[in-house]
């Protein structure tokens, strides 16, 4: 699904915005990426695809849209009806706010129609803020995506769901794919015996199938190879703590077997919060402030393909 | 020596083929540390995270280190010359040293070069690494080595060279501070 070439003909590019873990900060972030790409003159749509606690709305500080997803799945509106402006030129915003309803309700053609929408939407970005959970709407919906960003913070239980959540949504990416070449059970068959072919982890699953057949490695080799992982990490307290973004790449290239590029970090500030409650967009009051450089930088590192590099990162000098 | 073989030592470092030799090594040192020791981002996975896994890896990254180590290494094959230089009858350099107020980096590779000294003569007599001085002379700061162990090279360096150790380590090591607390007050 985001193997581009579906996509080639769209210039519209989607960004998802996961990570397994509540309060971590991904609205806070899709809100910050989405201003920054309307201010470089990019046409931008947010998604607020949270759907069992929708409130992106509260972080561009307007108030609830009176169109949302509900419309959509209740109502069968379309997703072009729903679209409302939020106060920064050129970006709008589909609200999520739904009462009744939350992701795991939604009935799979309901999902493959709000996924074929999405993609006809007339804009550059369209940024996907996924909600916490590993749930398999929230891991297709991040699969959908041209970049897959995750964010997390160092704290142990996010890095435990961050995780959790990446192995699903590359285990599902998988069988998507071996699926898709009639192989479907193969990835289920071997990962049940798994103790007998001696798999003890994703990446020795990856490297038992690679073994097992010619055309399989073959598929994989060309389907998983654009699989790639942007990590952001957030809520950073010391400069210290800079490293542990590198680390996370790290294990997941080494240990988890998939190419992961380390976007970029944002550092802990109570303003944060403050702006949040008063309802004011951070990155317009704050405009020159450091998190507003980092989020424009680490937006820059994913348009790229570019990371922090390790050991002379010139922020790494910096006291926080 | 072709570089494709080495692709994949690189990629182990996680690092891309333009790599120095110093971001060898502190790629080498930190992914060392991060698979030797417990932190919140191995500890996260533990439950798959096996001792055996773990070993592996850090096999990986030593053998990797090895063979760039090697690699660099090998790319300088100039004769070495293993003896010391004497300043008998280098007055223009004896004057040229006399002349400076306060050594650092560039200064020393004047002096080094007036000698004609190359780097790996250095390296093999005092049996300290190539790449430090390379760095030294370069002020590469944030590439070299902890505090303690930097004035020790620059030392190394002035003594093989007959300059005065202590002036040279005292020089060098109040610009390298300044560096350091520059790049501190700059964020």
């Amino acid at each position: 699904m985001n193997d581009g070439a579906n996509n080639k003909d769209r210039k519209c590019e989607i960004w998802a915005i996961g990570g397994g873990k509540g309060g971590t900060g991904k609205s806070f972030i899709t809100s910050g990426i989405g201003t920054y790409l309307a201010s470089k003159g990019g046409r931008v749509v947010l998604i607020d695809a949270d759907l069992g606690g929708a409130n992106l709305h509260t972080f561009l500080g307007v108030s609830k849209p009176i169109n949302s997803l509900t419309d959509f799945f209740e109502k069968k509106a379309s997703l072009k009806d729903i679209i409302v402006n939020c106060g920064v030129s050129d970006m709008r915003l589909i609200s999520g706010a739904v009462g009744s309803l939350d992701s795991e309700n939604i009935k799979y053609a309901q999902k493959l129609k709000f996924f074929k929408q999405i993609k006809t939407i007339d804009t550059d970005y369209i940024l996907i803020d996924l909600g916490a959970g590993s749930h398999n709407n929230t891991i297709d919906a991040f699969l959908l995506a041209d970049k897959m960003i995750i964010v997390t913070v160092p704290e142990i239980t996010a890095l435990e769901n961050m995780y959790h959540f990446i192995k699903n949504v590359f285990f599902r990416k998988l069988k998507m794919t071996l699926g898709a070449h009639g192989m479907k059970d193969i990835i289920q068959d071997v990962w049940k015996s798994r103790e007998t072919h001696g798999i003890k982890s994703l990446k020795d699953l990856i490297e038992y199938l690679r073994g097992s057949s010619i055309h399989v490695r073959e598929i994989l080799e060309k389907e998983m190879k654009n699989f790639k992982i942007h990590i952001i990490l957030n809520q950073i307290r010391s400069s210290r703590e800079i490293q542990i973004g590198m680390s996370v790449k790290s294990v997941c290239m080494k240990f988890l077997g998939f190419d992961a590029r380390y976007a970029g970090y944002i550092e802990y500030d109570d303003c944060v919060l403050q702006c949040i409650n008063k309802r004011q967009m951070f990155i317009l009051t704050y405009p020159f402030s450091h998190i507003t450089k980092a989020i424009g930088k680490l937006s820059e590192n994913i348009i790229d393909g570019k990371q922090v590099s390790a050991n002379k990162d010139e922020y790494a000098y910096r006291k926080i | 020596m072709p570089i494709e073989k080495y692709n994949k030592y690189f990629e182990a470092l996680e690092l891309n083929q333009g790599a120095t030799q110093s971001d060898v090594r502190n790629a080498y040192l930190y992914l060392k540390a991060l698979y030797s020791n417990d932190s919140i981002v191995t500890s996260a996975l533990a439950y798959e995270f096996s001792e055996e896994k773990k070993q592996s890896i850090l096999e990986e990254i030593e053998d990797a280190y090895a063979r760039l180590t090697e690699f660099f290494e090998s790319r300088s094959d100039e004769p070495v010359c293993k003896e010391k230089p004497s300043f008998a009858g280098e007055d223009e350099v004896k004057e040229y040293i006399s002349g400076i107020a306060s050594f650092d980096g560039a200064s020393l590779k004047q002096i080094r070069e007036k000698l004609r000294v190359t780097l790996k003569d250095m390296a093999v007599f005092t049996k300290v690494r190539r790449q430090y001085f390379e760095d030294i002379e370069l002020e590469r700061f944030s590439a070299l080595p902890a505090e303690v162990y930097l004035r020790g090279y620059i030392m190394e360096y002035a003594r093989y060279l007959s300059l005065d150790p202590v002036k040279v380590a005292d020089d060098y090591m109040q610009r390298y501070r300044s560096d350091i607390k520059a790049k501190d007050k700059q964020y």
